[in-house]
């Protein structure tokens, strides 16, 4: 089993998402994350999915998507070493000031942002690779993680920089 | 082209007929009124008034693979739509290309659960190739055109446009019959030369190659470059159930139909060929059987299809070609015909021959010791009609004694639901393919639990002189599932008895149709006689044997050459 990561250019228009993720569905594929957003060129949306299948099982979704009449165009971000990003808000108790100063230290260095506090909480915000998220997730789990809200990958490649 | 202001049902007509649609089969309804008012005006159009939506889109699927044109079929709101869905899907299944229009609620009441509103968009979604939301009169032009083209081109299939009632009544000033397409939409066609050249070394080489014919030579007229190949290679050529057609069964070097209910010498040249070509097909389960193992072991395997999902998805190969099959098999030929000498494939062909007219003169003995009725039937009627017809089947034992024992002579003649197997796609198939060849004469091969699932349309038969002929394997059972209760679960018979079914020569006869009985099948010549010469819609009732067996075939888990039932092929 890997990951994958594979980066859409689709039509913007109602029903889009509906096809791509009933796609999913029906060739029985889990879907680990999936993020929709505007993108440079207007009528289109960025779709980045992120998958987890055997290679053959990715190479077969890849080729389907591709079949997607609203799907202008596939990358398969692995192939041009992608920068990838995922957002995350955590909502972090502090039982005392000890609490605090430690979750304030841990957060300053994964260069996660305080974002509010209240007497009893911090609020943190964290845009990170996403194993990195899941290391800092785990520490405040020793605090007491409140609420955890994450956006889900977002990635770039870095090879050829434009979609021509 | 001038700017012109239309209703949106006077801007469907138009656009329909711009794209060469001449029939339409379908249902009126509350959301379509403007559409059939527009319709009723314009007599360009046909359209034939179907008794069930499920039987207009069959209809137009089996109109489709006669004539090779887009089929349109129409349906209202809701309950007209939903009725759809499983003509959708089995046109889906074979990828035949089939435009469907259905009436929507009015855009402000999408979501209230309006009268009749249901959403035809989400649910035809996983059984069209696309479909369409229209929510502006003035998009109408694009997606028409954009529907036929898609339905049409590249791997075809169904595309669904679904109208709401003001999309249709409103009006729009637009520029009539765009050109423009979807960015995302380019049907790959044309193959890479390296690849089709390394196939042809490989076939050029093989000591025994085989050619395995899908559906896909059909549906790309391909089916003249098709027998060219076969002959210049001097080899065998094997077909699925949708490739029957694609060349004549009577060629000394087709060994007919391979699969679950194939032929034995078909299987086996598919186990011990060196080299497959296989062209246009999906490697369905119902030709492979679940022992991939013994498919093709031996051989480098070479696959055409237009569709690249297809490559790798059920079959690993040594060679893929994605494009055309049509330009690919003329890329080989002309490989082929470039070298001098080919590797020597007589032993083989010989082979290949034997078994051909063993199997031949199997199916030409009408009467052979140890056959069943219902072979003898379909033996007769292939020898009564002789290639020179339009077969289309239901499905369950008479499907597949129909594909057995029927042996065809052209493309387009043989019209049955392979992927979804549905039963009551025959007859109302064999509609769409009297009105696509009115000239020719078609018989729906039918079981009677099948019939009974679409026979209504009997009435629309004899409504618009639609003089079919429906022959029905009358076993008074659910064949099929029987056969399996009696070889694989100890002979319980679970509701498969069809008990007092109708006496379905009156049932015609309440239609106006004509109809006659056949206990013997050396009566059949002239009850066929009849039914032609009465120029009436016609069933055919041939009583059948309740044990009659469809055999050899591939038993549940087996695998090509795991065939069960194989005593009377003894010559292979
Ligand atoms: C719509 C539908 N329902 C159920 C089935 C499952 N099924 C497959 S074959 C068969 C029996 C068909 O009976 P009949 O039309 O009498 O043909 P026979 O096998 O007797 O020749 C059934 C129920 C099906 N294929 N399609
Ligand atoms: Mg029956």
């Amino acid at each position: 089993m890997q990951t994958r990561i594979i980066s859409l250019l689709v039509e913007d228009h109602p029903g889009v998402l509906t096809r791509m993720s009933g796609m999913f569905t029906m060739r029985g594929i889990n879907i680990m994350s999936l993020t929709v957003s505007p993108c440079e060129k207007d009528g289109l949306s960025r779709m980045t999915v992120a998958i987890k299948g055997t290679e053959s099982e990715l190479e077969k979704v890849r080729k389907q998507i591709s079949n997607l009449i609203e799907v202008v165009k596939v990358v398969d971000l692995m192939q041009e070493e992608p920068i990838i990003r995922d957002l995350s808000l955590l909502k972090v108790h502090v039982k005392d000031s000890k609490a605090r100063s430690e979750v304030m230290q841990l957060a300053e260095s994964y260069s996660a942002k305080i974002v509010d506090a209240t007497l009893d909480s911090v609020t943190l915000e964290l845009t990170e690779e996403p194993k990195r998220i899941d290391r800092f997730v785990d520490l405040m789990k020793h605090f007491g993680l409140k609420q955890l809200f994450r956006t889900g990958i977002t990635a770039i490649g870095t090879a050829s920089g434009t979609d021509k | 082209m001038p700017k012109v202001k239309l209703s949106g049902a006077e801007i469907v007509v138009e656009e329909l007929k711009d794209e060469g649609a001449e029939v339409a089969f379908g249902i009126p309804g509350g959301v379509l009124l403007d559409l059939y008012d527009t319709l009723y005006k314009d007599d360009a159009l046909r359209h034939i008034l179907m008794r069930h939506e499920q039987c207009a889109a069959h209809a137009a699927d089996g109109y489709a693979r006669v004539s090779g044109k887009t089929g349109v079929c129409i349906a209202t709101s809701g309950p007209g739509a939903t009725n759809l869905v499983t003509g959708l899907a089995n046109a889906s299944m074979d990828s035949a290309p089939v435009v469907a229009l259905t009436g929507q609620v009015v855009t402000s009441a999408i979501g209230t659960n309006a009268f009749q509103e249901a959403s035809t968009f989400t649910i035809t979604m996983p059984v069209t190739k696309h479909n369409f939301l229209v929510t502006r009169t003035k998009d109408l032009p694009k997606v028409i055109h954009n529907a036929f083209y898609v339905a049409n081109t590249g791997r075809k299939g169904v595309v669904l446009i679904d109208l709401p009632k003001d999309v249709l009544a409103g009006k729009a000033t637009v520029n009539l019959h765009p050109k423009e397409t979807f960015a995302g939409y380019k049907p790959n066609i044309k193959p890479n030369l390296v690849q089709t050249k390394k196939a042809a070394e490989v076939l050029a080489n093989a000591e025994r190659p085989l050619i395995l014919a899908g559906g896909g030579i059909i549906s790309a007229e391909a089916t003249e470059e098709l027998r060219h190949l076969v002959e210049l290679l001097g080899t065998g050529v094997v077909t699925t159930l949708m490739g029957k057609g694609a060349i004549s069964e009577h060629h000394p070097f087709c060994l007919g139909m391979a699969g679950m209910h194939g032929h034995l010498c078909a299987n086996k040249a598919i186990n011990e060929c060196d080299a497959l070509l296989a062209l246009g097909t999906r490697f369905s389960d119902r030709l492979t059987g679940w022992l991939l193992d013994q498919f093709a072991p031996d051989a480098t395997m070479i696959h055409v299809d237009i569709d690249a999902a297809e490559i790798n998805k059920n079959m690993p190969v040594d060679i893929p070609i994605v494009g055309d099959v049509k330009l690919a098999l003329s890329d080989m030929i002309k490989w082929l015909e470039k070298k001098k000498k080919l590797g020597d494939k007589s032993v083989w062909l010989q082979r290949i021959k034997e078994m051909h007219s063993a199997c031949e003169e199997c199916i030409h003995d009408v009467r052979r010791e140890g056959t069943s009725i219902s072979d003898s039937v379909i033996k007769e009627i292939s020898l009564i009609l002789d290639g020179d017809a339009i077969v289309t089947t239901e499905v369950g034992q008479c499907q597949m004694f129909a594909a057995h024992y029927y042996m065809t002579r052209e493309p387009r003649t043989f019209i049955s639901s392979g992927g979804l197997g549905t039963m009551g796609f025959g007859f109302p198939a064999a509609i769409g393919a009297k009105v696509a060849a009115p000239d020719k004469k078609v018989v729906d091969i039918a079981g009677d639990g099948s019939f009974l699932m679409t026979c209504q349309d009997l009435a629309t038969c004899v409504e618009n002189d639609i003089p079919v002929v429906v022959c029905i394997l009358d076993n008074r059972y659910l064949g099929m599932v029987r056969q399996w209760q009696e070889l694989f679960y100890d002979k319980a018979y679970a509701h498969t008895g069809l008990g007092l079914t109708p006496d379905f020569v009156k049932l015609a006869e309440a239609f106006g149709c004509y109809g006659e009985r056949v206990e013997k099948p050396e009566d059949l010549k002239d009850a066929f006689n009849n039914a032609f010469e009465s120029g009436k819609p016609s069933v055919i009732d041939v009583i059948v044997g309740k044990d009659d067996k469809i055999l050899p075939m591939i038993p549940p888990g087996g695998g090509v050459i795991g065939m069960i039932g194989t005593e009377r092929c003894k010559h292979v």
